[in-house]
């Protein structure tokens, strides 16, 4: 017999499987996960502090760095906190884009996390079809707002330009189903994959409430709650919140999997109504001297990696007195702190990996 | 077990046939210095000026103080400076811009030896430049 030794590992922070760089300090006896300690930190940039130096119209073009894959849900809530302070109503046509927008960057980001998590698995091949899928994203995002990912294309009470090039994404909507249809051939009934994801990583609904996870993480695990239904953007739009009860790794990649495929439906409905409508007509908010009524504002959006809020607290100046962002990942990457009790070293990744942690937006 | 074996072979042998498939597509990447992508629609490279009136809104909007100018007794301006070590790219100056005096061009290859020209400097830049 010999004793059992406790050994202390230290995962990342440049372990080239975690997403960013995240360190993990994992207590092992054998194999097996005593305990997890996540440490955060390595990518803060400050951008609630920067905030309060710089006035609103400067801090737009800064927050969709916040999260590289999904940068327009952040501007989205910044330009909800200004137009709700002016009290600014949105033409409709305004919202459809900004709807048609997010959607398409939902689904650029959920691509990704597809090819990044069977990246961690080990699969390579998907890895570069994403990429080809995503890439024709973003080159149409570059087209209509001029950047690939930091698109500074939301303004306090609009847009920036009206929406063009909507024959591309007729395209895009046309090719992805036959694509994802490509992927769900290769990974959802492959053995190997069935293997290492289903029943691994288990999240009851309520650790999820404890460790307030919200967004697919959450809907995988079988609770009904989709910020979007409740979210005066998405008015008028017909789509169903995509809840599985497998609560396992797998169930979170078919959950996004099928969101996939529902925001392609949005994307088609809002698709139908701008080839319809006539140009653009908005009032925007003028940024210079702009000042926000003093007060407390709040915004929400439901973002791919949970739902993501932004509080601001105005002295009636024209910075933000206190900036607070509310982001998704933060709460998952805690939550890596119970879920990865009691299971195997080689699961960590794959576990850690399914619940779509991106650094940028933990670090702030 | 025997389910099992014939579910996963038959699952592997539809994940190579997908795989294999792209083995006679047309390759989707550019052999980058050699071959350019077209860059139509907005995109935003290195930032332009000309016909600046020197009221100073490109300054207040910018995110990371690339922007400096001058101007002469008479109020016309003689000196314009993008620093592009500090710009983002954000076009937020040429999207306020009121005279539409600032343009994003479509150059993006903006790598110098000497960091010096990273200084777009304009001098004139009133009416008569």
């Amino acid at each position: 017999m010999t004793a059992t030794t406790r050994l202390k590992l230290n995962l990342g922070p440049q372990h080239p499987s975690t997403h960013g760089v995240l360190r993990l300090l994992l207590e092992l006896e054998g194999e097996k996960i005593l305990s997890c300690e996540p440490d955060i930190g390595y990518l803060h940039r400050g951008m609630e502090k920067m905030a309060e130096k710089l006035t609103y119209i400067q801090y737009l073009p800064l927050v969709d760095r916040l999260d590289y894959l999904a940068g327009f849900f952040y501007s989205e809530l910044l330009c909800r906190i200004v137009e709700t302070a002016c009290q600014a109503e949105l033409p409709d046509k305004v919202r459809v884009i900004r709807v048609m927008m997010l959607e398409l960057n939902r689904i650029a980001s959920h691509l990704l996390w597809v090819g990044a998590f069977l990246m961690d698995l080990g699969a390579t091949s998907p890895y570069f079809y994403v990429f080809r899928e995503r890439e024709m994203i973003l080159r149409y995002f570059e087209k209509v707002t001029g950047q690939r990912m930091m698109y500074n294309y939301f303004i306090f009470g609009g847009v920036r330009k009206d929406i063009e090039f909507l024959e591309n994404v007729e395209e895009i909507i046309s090719i992805l189903p036959q694509k994802i249809d490509d992927y769900e051939k290769i990974i959802t009934d492959n053995p190997i994959f069935i293997r290492r994801t289903v029943n691994k990583g288990i999240l009851e609904p309520e650790t999820a409430f404890n460790f307030a996870i919200t967004g697919v993480n959450l809907r995988a695990s079988g609770v009904d709650y989709d910020y979007r239904h409740q979210d005066s953007l998405y008015k008028g739009f017909d789509f169903k919140a995509i809840v599985l009860d497998g609560k396992d790794a797998w169930s979170r990649y078919k959950a996004r999997i099928l969101e996939m495929r529902e925001s392609i439906n949005i994307v088609k409905q809002a698709l139908d109504y701008l080839k319809k409508s006539g140009p653009l007509e908005q009032r925007l908010i003028p940024p210079i001297n702009l000042k926000l009524p003093e007060g407390e504002y709040f915004a929400e959006i439901e973002a791919p990696r949970g739902l993501a809020c932004c509080y601001v607290r105005s002295e009636g100046d024209d910075k933000p007195y206190r900036l607070k962002w509310r982001t998704g990942s933060y709460y998952s990457v805690n939550l890596l702190r119970n879920i990865l009790k009691g299971e195997y070293l080689n699961d960590a990744i794959a576990i850690a990996g399914s619940l779509d942690i991106i650094l940028p937006e933990v670090d702030k | 077990m025997c389910i099992e074996f014939f579910g996963a072979v038959k699952a592997l042998w539809e994940g190579m046939l997908t795989v294999f498939k792209h083995l006679f597509k047309r390759a989707v990447t550019l052999e980058y210095p050699e071959k350019k992508r077209d860059l139509n629609g907005a995109f935003r490279g290195k930032p332009v000026v000309e016909g600046c009136i020197g009221c100073g809104i490109c300054q207040r909007v910018c995110p990371s103080g690339a922007i400096e100018f001058k101007k002469d007794e008479n109020g016309k301006v003689v000196f314009y400076k993008f620093d592009l070590k500090k710009c983002i790219f954000c076009g937020n100056c040429a999207f306020y811009c009121p005279k539409g005096a600032i343009k994003m061009t479509k150059e993006y290859e903006l790598a110098v030896q000497n960091k010096d020209e990273l200084n777009l400097i304009y001098r004139g830049g009133a009416e008569n430049d």
